[in-house]
């Protein structure tokens, strides 16, 4: 069991939030690693999130929610 | 063969969606791959990765000799695409927005579009010219327009405009392989920009591999049988959207998604409009002398009887965009004003 965590964009504040702007793959898909799986967003710098490792991805926060910087976003099991 | 009761597995939910932006950059970046004459240049093409990310990541996978940022002249690096592609190469040259087309021109109508046919077709010009086009967020009238009409207009080049991530693949791809100037318009507002307006039509499955959609050929985006509307680009959205809106009222129908304005597809148009009867024609370029009167004018010259109806259209106003949110979007051919038209074609 993996987590994937929101990466952190603004080095200056630790804590910022951003938004989860786009999930690429849905609830339970089967991944491979380093596949495109998320877009992020801290103020107007987006990132993209790819899977660490291959597996079964749950999504822990729906698309367009706030989540800080180094929160979950996603378990691979 | 057998056939047998067994029903088919449902499709499982695609496990690989991109945004328009990615699918763009992932057909440049495969095309470059098998074919080491493909290069990219424009403004903002290498570390920024294209202002709408038509480039994202290509120069830190090719290298700033195959992707390549040029200066502030429109007139100087679409010329040296030219010269490129004269020799042999495969150039994809970006124009940062369609609007900025007046101070190049020439190299585009005079050059780019007539070399083939003034060296009697031993010249060829296998070249991209890509261009963001499009309104809706607010960035005044000279970085607001479609201009497709204007570029259509001209003889000498083929025009795609791709409305969703597959066929922006699948067009990029034929575009760069095709031994002729193409020039491939995307919408900032189907491209998947998390900053821009969200817009759910903007990530969709994307085959992987080798992906090509011929030039010159439509989709039908939604089979319907009442009314058929006709448009391109971004509209396609806004004409899905208020197609299943209307459902509700027991209206169906058709959208055609042109994908390419030359060669036009006129077979798809008169086919869906031999079915309906009924025409609505989305255009968010300007209504004059444009590409509205023009699919009107494929079914007229074909058979007017074929319209139960006057025709619809549905376009911008022969007036500048509007800088101001609510006035812009009175201009635009939006929802509401789609449906106005779609009501009023199957009302009569």
């Amino acid at each position: 069991m993996t987590d994937v965590l929101f990466p952190s964009l603004s080095k200056d504040s630790p804590q910022a939030v951003g938004v989860l702007a786009t999930w690429f793959v849905p609830e339970g898909a089967t991944v491979s690693a380093d596949q495109l799986i998320a877009e992020v967003q801290v103020d107007k710098v987006a990132a993209e999130v790819v899977a660490p490792v291959a597996g079964v991805v749950h999504l822990l926060v729906d698309e367009e929610a706030s989540v800080v910087q180094g929160a979950p976003i996603a378990r691979i099991d | 063969m057998t056939i047998t009761d067994t029903p088919v597995a449902p499709t499982p939910a695609s496990n690989r969606r991109l945004t328009t932006s990615k699918a763009m950059v992932e057909a440049i970046a495969q095309e470059m791959e098998r074919n080491p004459s493909v290069v990219y240049l424009g403004e903002d093409v290498g570390a920024y990765g294209g202002i709408f990310s038509s480039t994202a990541g290509l120069v830190d996978r090719f290298g700033p000799d195959r992707v390549i940022d040029t200066p502030i002249s429109e007139t100087a690096f679409i010329g040296l695409g030219i010269g490129a592609a004269v020799e042999g190469m495969r150039p994809v040259v970006e124009l940062m927005f369609a609007d900025f087309m007046g101070v190049c021109l020439d190299q585009i109508y005079n050059h780019m579009a007539k070399i083939h046919f003034e060296s009697g077709g031993h010249v060829t010009v296998p070249m991209v010219l890509t261009m963001a086009v499009g309104g809706g967020y607010s960035d005044g009238a000279q970085h607001s327009q479609c201009l497709w009409g204007t570029f259509a207009h001209l003889p000498g080049m083929k025009v795609v405009v791709p409305s969703n991530p597959a066929d922006a693949k699948g067009l990029m791809t034929a575009a760069i392989r095709d031994d002729g100037p193409v020039v491939y318009m995307f919408h900032k507002g189907v491209m998947g920009l998390p900053w821009m307006a969200k817009n759910a039509r903007s990530i969709a499955d994307v085959p992987e591999g080798e992906h090509v959609v011929p030039i010159g050929q439509a989709s039908v985006a939604r089979e319907g049988r009442d009314v058929t509307v006709v448009t391109v680009s971004l509209s396609v959205h806004h004409a899905l959207d208020v197609a299943e809106k209307v459902t509700a009222d027991g209206i169906d129908v058709e959208v055609i998604d042109l994908r390419s304005l030359v060669p036009l597809d006129s077979d798809a148009i008169l086919t869906s409009v031999a079915k309906t009867g009924r025409l609505v024609v989305v255009d968010e370029d300007y209504r004059s002398f444009g590409l509205s009167g023009e699919v009107v004018a494929t079914v007229t010259d074909h058979d007017p009887t074929m319209l139960k109806v006057p025709v619809q259209r549905v376009a911008v106003p022969d007036v500048p965009i509007p800088y101001a949110h609510v006035l812009e979007y009175a201009v635009l051919p939006r929802h509401e004003r789609i449906e106005a038209a779609v009501r009023r074609a199957v009302a009569i």
